[in-house]
C-alpha cells in the first residue's frame, strides 16, 4: 500500500483514487466484529458489518490541519490519525439514498484510538485559556466533556429544542429541507469567555454555524471549531468565515 | 450503595450535590427535573464527579461502558477513556446507522425503545451501565437487557442522582443488578 501514499511537503498523505477505482472490489469487506469487540489491538482493525460498507469509496485524507509544529514528531502523530482514520467506519445510504455516513462508534470501540484522538485535541487547546468547550448534541457530548475536563474548562451541551430545562436562548437554523432550532442555557457562558466548539463532523457547517451564533450572542468569543471529521466537498470550513477550523481526518 | 456511605469522599459529594440544580415543572407539572447541566459547569466538580466513578471501576476489569443518550454521553466516555473501556452510545430508534438491536420499555405513558450496535458489545464483555439520572428504572432495565441480549455480563449500573420515590434500586435488584450513585434528589430549587 505504502506506494500508493504520497507523502506531500505540506504534510498530506493522499490515497491514489486509481487504486480506489480500479482494483478494489466493490463488495462488502468481510468483517472481524468479534476481533475488534473483543479489543484485540493487533494491527489496525475496520469494523464492517453485512450492512454493506464500501470501501471502495473511503477515500481518506490526513488532514494537514493536524499536522505537528515539529518535525521530529511527525511519525508519531501520523500513526495515532491513521488509526484514528481507519477505525471510522462508512455506512451507505444512511440516513438516506447517497449519503455515506461517517460513523464515529467504531472508534470509540478502539480505546486508543479513542484516546489517541482526545489526546490530538488536549495538546492543541491546553494552555489556550480557554473557559468553555461547547458540545452539540448528541455526538459532540462524547468527544467535548473528556476535552473540557482535561483543559480545567466548563462544558456546555448545546440541545435540540425542549430538552434543556429552564431559561434558554433558541437559534434556528437551515436544514436540507426545512429548519431546525439550537438551545443553549442562559448564564452558561459569560461575556469575554473563551470557546472551544465540538462537533463529531462538520459537514456543510450549518449546525457549528448556529452554535457560535448563540455563543456570540452571549459575548463570549470564539477561539476554534473542533471536529474528529471534516467533508471538505460541503465546504463547511468556508462557511465558518472568520473562524478558524481544526479537524484530525478529512474524508471525501 | 451510594459514595455518600464513604466518609472520605464527603466533601466531594457536598461539592457536586451543591452543583446540581432543580428546575419545578419541567416537563411537565409536578417534576421536579434534577438538572446537571450546572454540575458541567464547575470543573472541579464535574472531575470529581468522574474520579469517583474511576476509583469504584478501575480495577473491576470493566471492558465496556454504555451510555445512554443524551446524558450518559457526557459522564460514560470520560469513565472508559481513564480505565480502558469501549464506549459503546444506546440511543434512540434510527440514530445509529447499520445494524442494531432494539428493546422497548415501557414509560409512565406509551413506551420507547433503545437501540445498540450489532457487535459493538461481545460475549464475555463486562459492562456498566452510565446514565445521569435513575428513576424508575425501566431505561436502565433497557440497557441490561441489550447487553445481556448480546452476551454481555452487567457489572453494575452507575449514576449521578438517583431519585429514590420512583423505587428503581428496587427494580434493578429484580432484575439481580446493583445501582451505584453519587447523590440522591433534591426537592428544593437551588438559588442558582
Amino acid at each position: 500500500m505504502m506506494n500508493t501514499l504520497r507523502y506531500l511537503s505540506s504534510g498530506i498523505f493522499v490515497i491514489s483514487p486509481k487504486l480506489l477505482t480500479s482494483s478494489l472490489p466493490t463488495s462488502v469487506k468481510p468483517s472481524s466484529i468479534s476481533a475488534l469487540a473483543r479489543g484485540e489491538t493487533a494491527g489496525r482493525r475496520f469494523y464492517s458489518t453485512i450492512a454493506a460498507v464500501r470501501t471502495d469509496l473511503k477515500v481518506k485524507c490526513f488532514s494537514n490541519m493536524a499536522a505537528p509544529d515539529h518535525k521530529k514528531n511527525v511519525d508519531v502523530k501520523d500513526d495515532r490519525i491513521s488509526r484514528i482514520s481507519s477505525s471510522i467506519r462508512v455506512i451507505p445510504d444512511f440516513p438516506k439514498p447517497g449519503i455515506m455516513f461517517q460513523d464515529i462508534t467504531t472508534l470509540l470501540l478502539d480505546p486508543v484510538a479513542f484516546k489517541d484522538s482526545i489526546d490530538l485535541f488536549i495538546e492543541r487547546y491546553k494552555g489556550k485559556d480557554i473557559s468553555v468547550v461547547a458540545g452539540v448534541e448528541a455526538r459532540g457530548f462524547i468527544f467535548g466533556p473528556p476535552i473540557a475536563l482535561a483543559i480545567g474548562a466548563k462544558f456546555v451541551p448545546m440541545r435540540k429544542p425542549n430538552k434543556l430545562p429552564g431559561a434558554v436562548i433558541s437559534e434556528e437554523y437551515s436544514l436540507e429541507y426545512g429548519t431546525d432550532i439550537m438551545e443553549m442555557h442562559v448564564g452558561a457562558v459569560q461575556a469575554g469567555e473563551r470557546v472551544l466548539v465540538i462537533d463529531d463532523l462538520i459537514a456543510t457547517g450549518g449546525t457549528l454555524v448556529a452554535a457560535i451564533k448563540l455563543l456570540e450572542r452571549v459575548g463570549a468569543s470564539i477561539v476554534e471549531c473542533a471536529c474528529v471529521i471534516e467533508l471538505p466537498d460541503l465546504k463547511g470550513r468556508d462557511r465558518l468565515g472568520d473562524k478558524p477550523l481544526f479537524v484530525l481526518v478529512s474524508s471525501t | 450503595m451510594s459514595a455518600g456511605e464513604n466518609g472520605g469522599s464527603g466533601g466531594c459529594i457536598n461539592g457536586i450535590k451543591s452543583a446540581l440544580r432543580v428546575i419545578p415543572n419541567f416537563p411537565k407539572p409536578g417534576i421536579m427535573f434534577q438538572d446537571i447541566t450546572t454540575l458541567l459547569l464547575d470543573p472541579k466538580a464535574f472531575k470529581d464527579t468522574i474520579d469517583l466513578f474511576v476509583e469504584r471501576y478501575k480495577d473491576k476489569d470493566i471492558s465496556v461502558i454504555v451510555g445512554i443518550e443524551a446524558r450518559g454521553f457526557i459522564f460514560g466516555p470520560p469513565i472508559a477513556l481513564a480505565i480502558g473501556a469501549k464506549f459503546v452510545p444506546l440511543r434512540k430508534p434510527k440514530k445509529l446507522p447499520g445494524e442494531v438491536i432494539s428493546e422497548k420499555y415501557i414509560l409512565e405513558y406509551g413506551s420507547d425503545c433503545l437501540e445498540m450496535h450489532v457487535g459493538a458489545v461481545e460475549s464475555g464483555d463486562r459492562a456498566l451501565v452510565v446514565d445521569d439520572l435513575v428513576a424508575t428504572g425501566g431505561t436502565l432495565c433497557a440497557a441490561m437487557n441489550l447487553l445481556e441480549r448480546a452476551g454481555a455480563e452487567v457489572v453494575e449500573c452507575a449514576c449521578v442522582i438517583e431519585v429514590p420515590d420512583l423505587k428503581g434500586r428496587e427494580r434493578l435488584r429484580s432484575h439481580g443488578k446493583p445501582l451505584y450513585v453519587l447523590v440522591e434528589s433534591q426537592f428544593e430549587p437551588n438559588s442558582q
